[in-house]
């Protein structure tokens, strides 16, 4: 099994399960009471979402419940309701992805994860605000959307991209999101949960706290889903003084076994 | 969207294509078959050239003359602003060189046309390696894959000049340059706090910024090298030091300067500058340039006996 992107959620795992309570607490309100914040505004008067943020669960690996497996610890899932309406034949792939995922999940490859994965695949991102722009920098990859508050429709397509096209809107205090033109080629996670490029993703993120971030997804795909179904998650703000979101170009290690690079120097 | 694909590690510059006037629609069919494409010859972005009317911003274009003038005219050119009143560099910009130094020849493995230096210190425009690292450029053109060809990301210079667009946001904390290249960023705080552990090398390195009247400074350390700073085999190690500043000169160009400093490859710190040109064209927008994801490029260039770079090495 190849641990290149495990790493980082064991880590985030073994802090979770360093203090259960704290979290599982933490985890609770941010779930419960996403309007009884309000959230503090940006020099342009915009709810600010700013900051480096991260989730901690088990998403990455399931977004379902799920028992332990090898390297997999069990996990409580953030689909609502736990179930995801897949069509018949749709979930007949679904099981042949988690048969084959070692391999066969995008990931494996260092594709780019797309979106709604790309936010909880447990490495930090940082969210930027600008007068028409959010625009969100991820660890993973160095990949970044640019969601555009002004406006804009989305381009003529369809479009076959890794992360969509992002046009977004201010509903009250939550930042909605609505992503189309996607490819076929990204998971959901590392369980073979998949779509089509049908895929239309809705993201709300909202403050729930000085630290913390409700997320949720609505994912629509009538090629794939008898209908939409949706995942929400607390994600939480890294509290490290100098957080600095740093970089995992996965990529660029995949051919290291038969190419080493030269050591650098210490 | 610039350029919808990224083939054999080398671009073609939709945008300058007339059909890529109409943007989305006559850029779609490309960005579908950047996927499915096979390492065929294909043309070659335009290289570092003279603009129609000879002229950048009223400045000669070639960079070793266009950096005096440009020097001159940034002490007098009002910038317009930011709310915070920082000089605003947003927008959509451009740069296409992909050899850093005067070429005649075109070295087609790279994809560079023959274009001029960029480099306007020493006066000879040539990089001052130290005599064994201007041998090692030499074995680095022929032995090995440029690391751009492999998807890798580019040394943080090299990102601004490179054949791809990219966009600068500003607020007061920072500065983000958001790249079509590789899908990448570079986010840079405005902040003196001091650069990440000697321990922690990145791709694009560790960059703070600060303002100096009306221009962006950025001082980047903590780079892997394991990328070059062009196609043509110029290297650098992990010991590098780059300063780089963007003045605006004209409400549509940038002079951009880099200087670099690296005692265990070069004698002494040397220095490129250029015009970045403000793309103007209405309802213009980043686009998603998975390089990884599509690259046939790799197979290809270790059939033909290349190796991949494997970053910076000491000279033994």
């Amino acid at each position: 099994m190849t641990n290149r992107y495990l790493i980082a959620l064991i880590a985030a795992a073994a802090g979770a399960a360093a203090s259960p309570l704290v979290i599982g607490r933490v985890a609770e309100s941010a779930q419960t009471a996403p309007q009884a914040y309000t959230s503090p505004r940006t020099p342009y008067g915009q709810p600010d979402l700013q900051g480096v943020w991260q989730a901690l669960n088990s998403a990455a690996w399931d977004i379902q419940d799920h028992p332990a497996r090898l390297d997999v610890p069990a996990g409580q899932g953030v689909v609502e309701g736990n179930e995801i309406p897949y069509k018949a034949e749709a979930l007949a792939k679904k099981q042949e992805n988690l048969k084959n995922a070692a391999t066969a999940d995008p990931l494996a490859k260092c594709y780019l994860p797309g979106v709604p994965r790309i936010t909880y695949l447990g490495y930090p991102f940082q969210i930027h605000q600008f007068e028409k722009y959010v625009v969100i920098l991820y660890e993973f990859a160095h990949a970044w959307r640019i969601i555009y508050l002004d406006g804009s429709k989305h381009p003529f397509g369809h479009i076959d991209w890794w992360l969509g096209d992002s046009r977004g809107r201010w509903e009250g205090d939550t930042l909605v999101v609505d992503v189309v033109h996607f490819n076929d080629q990204t998971w959901f996670d590392r369980a073979g949960n998949y779509h089509s490029d049908a895929l239309h993703v809705v993201e709300r993120y909202t403050r729930t706290g000085p630290n913390h971030l409700r997320y949720e997804a609505t994912i629509e795909d009538p090629k794939v889903f008898t209908r939409p179904w949706k995942m929400s998650m607390p994600i939480y703000r890294r509290m490290e003084p100098n957080a600095q979101v740093l970089e995992y170009e996965c990529y660029a290690y995949l051919g290291d076994e038969k190419y080493p690079t030269s050591p650098i120097p210490r | 969207m610039g350029r919808g694909l990224d083939i054999n590690g080398v671009s073609v510059d939709t945008r300058r294509y007339p059909m890529n006037r109409c943007k989305w629609f006559c850029t779609l069919p490309i960005a579908a078959l950047g996927m499915l494409w096979s390492p065929a010859p294909v043309p070659v972005a335009a290289q570092f050239s003279a603009p129609a009317s000879g002229k950048i911003a009223g400045c000669p274009w070639e960079p070793t003359q266009f950096y005096p003038c440009a020097l001159a005219k940034a002490k007098t050119f009002n910038p317009p602003r930011t709310p915070d009143g920082k000089p605003n560099l947003q927008g959509i910009w451009d740069k296409s060189a992909n050899d850093i130094e005067e070429h005649n020849e075109p070295f087609e493995l790279t994809g560079t046309y023959p274009g001029p230096t960029l480099i306007v210190d020493p006066p000879d425009g040539k990089v001052p390696y130290q005599p064994w690292a201007f041998e090692q450029r030499k074995v680095n053109r022929e032995r090995y894959i440029a690391p751009k060809a492999e998807c890798l990301l580019p040394s943080p210079s090299q990102h601004q000049y490179m054949t791809y667009s990219y966009q600068i946001f500003q607020n007061p904390e920072s500065v983000l340059i958001v790249h079509e290249h590789v899908h990448s960023y570079r986010s840079i705080p405005i902040s003196d706090r001091p650069h990440l552990g000697k321990d922690i090398k990145l791709f694009l390195g560790d960059p703070r910024g600060r303002w100096d009247g009306n221009t962006l400074v950025i001082d980047t350390r903590n780079v892997n090298a394991r990328n070059w700073i062009d196609r043509a085999g110029n290297f650098y190690s992990p010991e590098a030091h780059l300063v780089e500043r963007f003045t605006l000169i004209d409400p549509d160009v940038i002079l951009y300067e880099v200087t670099i400093d690296d005692p265990n490859v070069y004698t002494r710190p040397w220095k490129m500058a250029m015009s970045l040109a403000r793309i103007k064209e209405k309802g213009f927008e980043l686009g998603e340039e998975s390089c990884h994801e599509g690259n046939r490029s790799r197979d290809t260039l270790l059939e033909q006996g290349l190796k991949p770079y494997p970053g910076y090495m000491p000279p033994k």
